[in-house]
């Protein structure tokens, strides 16, 4: 799913600083999964906004309301009402959702409060993991399940690069699994090993045009 | 707005004398939906109860708050006085105007209980009712381990007319014991014996446990044996699955002088006749582990035994002697009366093998030299460690060990056979170092707790007290992950997506999943975050 | 009656410490607002600072000993949360040292009483110092 982490108190309230009214929008997916934007995360913002507006004696109104999936039209007009009463949002949603917020009600100012940053998956609790590089050609099939696009430091497709630490560990990055080492030991389980020995081709990144656009087949 | 809140306040028979009962009452009668604010001077006794049952019934209110003694002693009787007025007892919410209160501070409290009733108030205000749930249970045990603890408790669970199924992953019953240790320790024969005859009694052997799912009174297993799964019911699961010894010595090649176990030592006591007696036996014991209770009963009985049996010269080395088992106090003094010789060291003696014989080199506290000893026999020090396979087992259970890996109670004094896992109970060697003694005493204790749980045939659990809502769980498995008590699973109702649910006989209300949901999908009534932060909203220098 | 302490009480240690406190005698601040919990676990960083909304002085966290925590983890979980909320409150300017965690038994009215002199003493020498 969507990682995302809040951003820096400083650059959050210098967002919102010449503003009296704001509604503060979490959504209930990937962002309230990964612990960055969901109803908790909403109401923990909501609060410090105030105690630290109080502090500087420029109080500040702050509403709160969580959709289920901000990227979603349907479920975000149901904060119509809500940002009617308010001068500016700031959203905990990933980009799309900031994006759909900021399209659905284009004459409000619709500030990102997350940055989102990677496709990922929980490692261990609290934990999260890139796994994913969206790069449109998925060859997870030749690597064992592994993708040296992102969880390898070089990004090679013909790993390893020769400089793996001692214990598997990355050159770049000694707190890191050297990725090709992890391919390996997969194939080395699955009887595939052949496949270390087959060359992969330069990706083709033109595979997805950016910004990525898919129409499924109409049902 | 409803008058739907009363409230009883109670100067405790008069013992409760810095707070102005009557201008707390006027306060309080100020706030909007409060119908009427009574005081008493004993609500405790039958016939404040009769008081409040009445009132309420009279005045039609829905919640009520009680400003008293501690809800510790007095919570659980007047939710019952209330289900005698009609209403459930989770509408009750308690102000403590006693002990954190009136007996806490010098002077007048009475701002102080005016502001701890209102907080009382505005959770009243939110209370839901819970009601109560029966559910049937299976009254089968499920016991793993076929060993003294484990055979022991069949047959006192098989008196209460319990059956149980003994699960055992040897061949035979009893196997580690013998290789007993200690060497007056019992015969397992006849326990076997009446084990095996006892129609309650199922025995499964070369047998394990590789699956569980469900919960206390309902725990569905899967056990292998022979190739193939059993599926299999139990209300409730005993572990038994006992420690294992390590000889610790670096035992050094045998030039003629032997280092021992103590089961070595027992096998070589109880032979018929030996080639050569020893004529020195050494013991070490205590130093690695200080959790010594079980090598310090062995040592001394097996000293004895080689005293009493080859009239040897026997020298222990420990750090101390730790009596603090059932006649242990009583061994030691025979021991020393003897002319057994206790040598305490602070540290460890060296071993080594010389001459044909086991050299001793140890330092001694009193006379603080280097003194060395030459025995013929050594029993060196063995470690108590968990079972080999301890890991898998509680892995599979989803149950703590301690930093030892021995199964961790869930209270060291009050409750040491249980788990955190409601109905799964651990008795025996696997709970650490014990003695003979306590491992018995657990095992009543035990079969007392299973027999109460058991026999009536179900359960009755506060039903969705703790609740997951459906429509806002997305099944992120951080409340399944985190909860203590194992009491969340993952379910799918039909067609919809899959959402975490509490199993009410499992919950324990800690409320730690409620706390750490990312969506605020749990929902732990009485506790809710509305009904925690209302008491904050009383607060304020006004 | 100068701004409360709110202290958060597990039922399993603290809240029947201050108990015994009252019935043995021993007195702590009058400005002491108890709110008593399950677990110490159930405490989460909102709860913390919706209390430093209302205003109060100080915000305490009251669990069972390390490692002895009835629902084995909640004690744990408390005191992580108490550090993030800290980091929080520090956030915004608020000052951080005013929420802390504390562990005890059920059976330690001197240790409850301890804990909230040295808190009252310590917001005391803070207010003189303003």
């Amino acid at each position: 799913m969507i990682i995302a982490e809040r951003k820096l108190m400083e650059e959050i309230k210098r967002l919102v600083a010449p503003f009296k009214k704001v509604l503060v929008a979490g959504c209930g997916t990937c962002v309230a999964v990964c612990w960055a934007g969901g109803e908790k995360e909403v109401g923990i913002l909501a609060s410090q906004l105030r105690l630290a507006r109080n502090a500087e004696g420029n109080k500040i109104t702050v509403l709160e309301a969580t959709v289920e999936r901000q990227c979603e039209k349907e479920m975000v007009l149901e904060l119509k009402d809500k940002v009617a009463e308010v001068e500016a949002v700031l959203s905990l949603a990933c980009g799309a959702g900031v994006q759909t917020m900021a399209e659905l009600f284009e004459d409000k100012p619709v500030f990102p409060a997350v940055n989102t940053t990677f496709i990922g998956k929980p490692e261990k609790e609290g934990l999260w993991t890139e796994m994913c590089g969206a790069c449109g050609d998925c060859f997870l099939d030749r690597t064992g399940g592994v993708c040296p696009v992102v969880r390898c430091a070089k990004g090679l497709l013909n790993g390893p690069c020769g400089g793996t630490r001692k214990g598997g560990k990355c050159e770049i990055d000694p707190e890191k699994d050297c990725a090709w080492v992890l391919i390996y030991r997969r194939l080395e389980k699955q009887g595939r090993l052949a496949l270390m020995r087959e060359y992969n081709p330069p990706k083709n990144y033109r595979a997805v045009k950016r910004p990525g656009r898919i129409q499924a087949v109409k049902a | 707005m409803e008058k739907e809140i009363g409230i009883f306040l109670c100067n405790c028979g008069g013992g409760i004398k810095n707070i102005d009962f009557d201008a707390v009452r006027e306060k309080l009668v100020q706030i909007s939906d409060v119908a009427f604010v009574a005081v008493s001077s004993a609500l405790c006794l039958e016939e404040g109860k009769g008081t409040i049952v009445s009132t309420i019934k009279d005045k039609g209110v829905e919640k009520v708050v009680i400003a008293a003694c501690s809800p510790e002693f007095t919570e659980h009787t007047f939710g019952e006085v209330l289900e005698k007025a009609g209403l459930n007892r989770h509408l009750l919410a308690m102000a403590n105007v006693r002990e954190q209160c009136a007996w806490a501070h010098q002077g007048d409290v009475t701002k102080k209980a005016i502001q701890l009733i209102k907080m009382a108030v505005n959770r009243a205000r939110l209370l839901q009712p819970v009601q109560k749930k029966e559910l049937p249970i299976n009254k089968d045990v499920l016991v793993i381990g076929g060993g003294f603890s484990g055979l022991n408790i069949a047959l006192q669970l098989s008196r209460l007319g319990l059956r149980a199924t003994v699960l055992e992953k040897e061949a035979v019953l009893g196997a580690r014991l013998g290789e007993a240790e200690s060497f007056s320790s019992c015969d397992m024969g006849p326990m076997i014996s009446e084990v095996e005859s006892d129609d309650n009694i199922e025995v499964l052997t070369s047998a394990q446990l590789v699956r569980i799912e469900g919960n206390v009174g309902n725990f569905s297993v899967r056990i292998q044996k022979a190739g193939e799964e059993i599926p299999r019911k139990y209300g409730a699961i005993v572990v038994a699955t006992g420690y294992r010894t390590q000889l610790m010595a670096s035992s050094e090649p045998d030039s003629g002088g032997k280092i021992l176990s103590q089961a070595e030592l027992c096998r070589m006591l109880a032979a018929q006749s030996l080639e050569k007696q020893p004529r020195t036996v050494g013991f070490i014991f205590d130093f690695a582990d200080e959790n010594s209770r079980f090598p310090t009963l062995a040592t001394l009985d097996n000293a004895l035994a080689a005293k009493e049996k080859w009239d040897s010269e026997v020298y222990v080395f420990c750090k101390s002697v730790k009596v603090d088992s059932k006649g242990a106090e009583k061994l030691y003094r025979e021991a020393r009366a003897r002319g057994i010789v206790f040598l305490k060291c602070e540290t460890p003696p060296k071993v080594l093998a010389k001459n044909g014989r086991v050299e001793i080199q140890a330092q001694d506290i009193l006379m603080g030299e280097d003194t060395v000893f030459a025995c013929d026999v050594l029993v060196a020090e063995q470690q108590i460690l968990p079972a080999e396979d301890a890991d898998i087992l509680s892995s599979l259970l989803n149950v703590g060990r301690d930093s030892k890996g021995f199964y961790q109670d869930e209270n060291v004094h009050l409750y040491p056979v249980a788990l955190e896992r409601k109905g799964i109970f651990v008795v025996g060697g696997c709970r650490g170092d014990l003695d003979g003694g306590r491992v018995l005493s657990d095992i009543s204790s035990a079969v007392m707790s299973i027999y109460e749980l058991l026999s009536p045939g179900k359960i009755v659990v506060d039903s969705e007290k703790v609740k997951a809502n459906p429509q806002k769980c997305v099944a992120c498995l951080t409340c399944f992950r985190v909860c203590p008590h194992s009491a969340i699973q993952l379910m799918r109702a039909e067609n919809e997506k899959e959402v975490a649910q509490v199993a009410d006989a499992a919950c324990d209300a800690c409320g730690i999943c409620a706390a750490i949901c990312p969506a605020k999908a749990i929902s732990f009534e009485g506790y809710t975050d509305e009904q925690i932060v209302a008491q904050i909203e009383a607060l304020g220098t006004s | 009656m100068s701004k409360e302490i709110v202290a958060f009480c597990c039922q399993h240690s603290a809240y029947p410490a201050a108990d015994l406190a009252g019935k043995s005698g021993l007195r702590y601040a009058e400005n002491v607002r108890i709110i008593r919990v399950p677990c110490a676990g159930r405490i989460d960083v909102i709860h913390i600072l919706k209390a430093f909304e209302k205003g109060v002085a100080a915000v305490l966290v009251l669990g069972c000993e390390e490692g002895a925590c009835h629902h084995i983890t909640g004690n744990d979980r408390a005191k992580e949360r108490v550090k993030y909320a800290e980091m929080l409150l520090k956030e915004v300017g608020a000052d951080g040292g005013r929420v802390k965690m504390y562990n005890l038994s059920p059976n330690a009215p001197h240790k409850f009483v301890k804990i909230l002199d040295e808190v009252s003493k310590k917001i005391a020498d803070e207010e003189k110092q303003k």
